[in-house]
């Protein structure tokens, strides 16, 4: 019984189903693939496509106090819809056609975790 | 190609054609294959990338539908003299483009080519955008209420502007099949499954797709 029990978790592990759920609670994988372009691999919003042309700066994200006057709510509207959604710019994109919600929610963890903060409630 | 076919006369031009095109393509994937091309590039759709790790596994963009995306002078131009396009090595979110592209020789440029047109892809819609002169409201979208020149190169009336992340748009209207544009806005999974361009679909309306296919479809 507890044998049958431990194949059946080995293969749920092992199904392509389970892996990809794994992966996409990883924020730092989706960070560096989504979000580092603009925002630098390490977030402090000094990515490629920042060059003289880029008319915003992207948000630091490894300014705490920054950080901490933004709510979990506030990233999570702007990851989804995009800079405009919270006035700022629309260089900003809206992922929510992009993300899954389970990978905005490892975003939002990662960014709290860059910013080493856990930013205002409600 | 085309000298040779002119030579031949209209009747046996017209019964021949088809199969014609089939053999210079089977030449052409001959030529592929004995060059290690495929070694970087797979030809043969639809895309199986499920993962960022797959799509970060591939060594170049697939071709499996190279013969909806590009132009074929660009590709014949390109292929022998091939100049960068994605500022940033490929699959890399930090590193330049080292260019050092293989090269095709004069006489391998034409089957490969013909080879690489025939790979189409069905949902792309001949026609289905109108390239004018200018597109005023694709040009509002790409650099004002979208993201575009973010992420993009484009030519302006100075020289160029726009962001280094996504393939350089310079010269786009040579390059691309505007219609290709069209399909890789409307059916993101298509194509590209996975990949670093947000999906907007329902973001922007399939008429602000249009103008902005359109508008790509002017870069110079
Ligand atoms: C095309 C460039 C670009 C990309 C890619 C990008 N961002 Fe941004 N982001 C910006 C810019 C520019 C701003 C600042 C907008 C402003 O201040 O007006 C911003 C702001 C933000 C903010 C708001 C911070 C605040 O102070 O309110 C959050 C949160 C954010 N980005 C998260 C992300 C995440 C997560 C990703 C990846 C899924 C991402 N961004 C990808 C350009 C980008
Ligand atoms: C070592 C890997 C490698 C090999 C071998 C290779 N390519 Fe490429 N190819 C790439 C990369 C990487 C790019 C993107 C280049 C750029 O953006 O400047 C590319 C781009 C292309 C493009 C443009 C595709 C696009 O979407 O922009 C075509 C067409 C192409 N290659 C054809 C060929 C042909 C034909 C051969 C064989 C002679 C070949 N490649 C061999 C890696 C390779
Ligand atoms: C966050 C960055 C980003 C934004 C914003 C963005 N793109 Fe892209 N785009 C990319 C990347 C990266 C690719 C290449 C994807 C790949 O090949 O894996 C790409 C590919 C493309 C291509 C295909 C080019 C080729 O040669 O394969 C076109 C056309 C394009 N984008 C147009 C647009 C338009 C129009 C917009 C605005 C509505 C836009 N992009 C917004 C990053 C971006």
């Amino acid at each position: 019984m507890t044998r049958l029990f431990l194949t059946t978790l080995l293969i749920v592990a092992l199904s392509p189903a389970f892996t990809g759920a794994a992966q996409a609670a990883d924020g730092e994988a989706l960070f560096g693939f989504y979000c580092a372009q603009c925002h630098g691999t390490g977030g402090e919003g000094d990515g490629p496509n920042v060059t003289g042309d880029f008319p915003v700066d992207p948000r630091n994200f490894t300014e705490t106090a920054e950080m901490e006057k933004i709510s979990d709510a506030d990233i999570r509207n702007v990851i989804i819809d995009g800079g405009p959604i919270a006035d700022k710019s629309p260089m900003m994109p809206p992922w929510g056609k992009t993300l899954t919600n389970a990978e905005v929610e490892a975003l939002v963890g990662y960014l709290r975790q860059l910013c080493n903060c856990t930013g205002k409630t409600s | 190609m085309k000298t040779g076919v002119s030579v031949f006369p209209a009747l046996v031009l017209l019964v021949m054609t088809s199969s014609l095109a089939r053999a210079d393509a089977a030449a052409g994937q001959a030529v592929f294959e004995s060059n290690g091309c495929q070694s970087c590039h797979y030809t043969q759709g639809p895309a199986t990338e499920k993962t960022i790790a797959d799509q970060l596994a591939k060594k170049g963009p697939e071709l499996w539908y190279a013969g909806s995306k590009f132009q074929r002078p660009w590709l014949e131009t390109w292929l022998v003299d091939p100049q960068p396009i994605r500022p940033m090595k490929f699959n890399s979110v930090m590193e330049p483009n080292p260019g050092g592209h293989a090269v095709l020789s004069a006489d391998q440029v034409g089957p490969v080519a013909d080879y690489l047109m025939s790979l189409r892809s069905d949902i792309v819609q001949d026609g289905a955008v109108k390239v004018k002169k200018k597109n005023l409201k694709g040009k509002l979208i790409f650099i004002k209420k979208m993201p575009c020149s973010g992420c993009h190169q484009f030519p302006t009336k100075k020289k160029f502007s726009g962001g280094l992340s996504g393939p350089s748009l310079i010269g786009a209207g040579k390059r691309l099949n505007p219609d290709w544009v069209l399909a890789y806005l409307r059916e993101p999974k298509v194509f590209k499954p996975v990949k670093m361009m947000p999906v907007f679909v329902g973001v922007l309306s399939d008429k602000d797709m249009k103008n902005v296919a359109a508008h790509v479809a002017t870069f110079k």
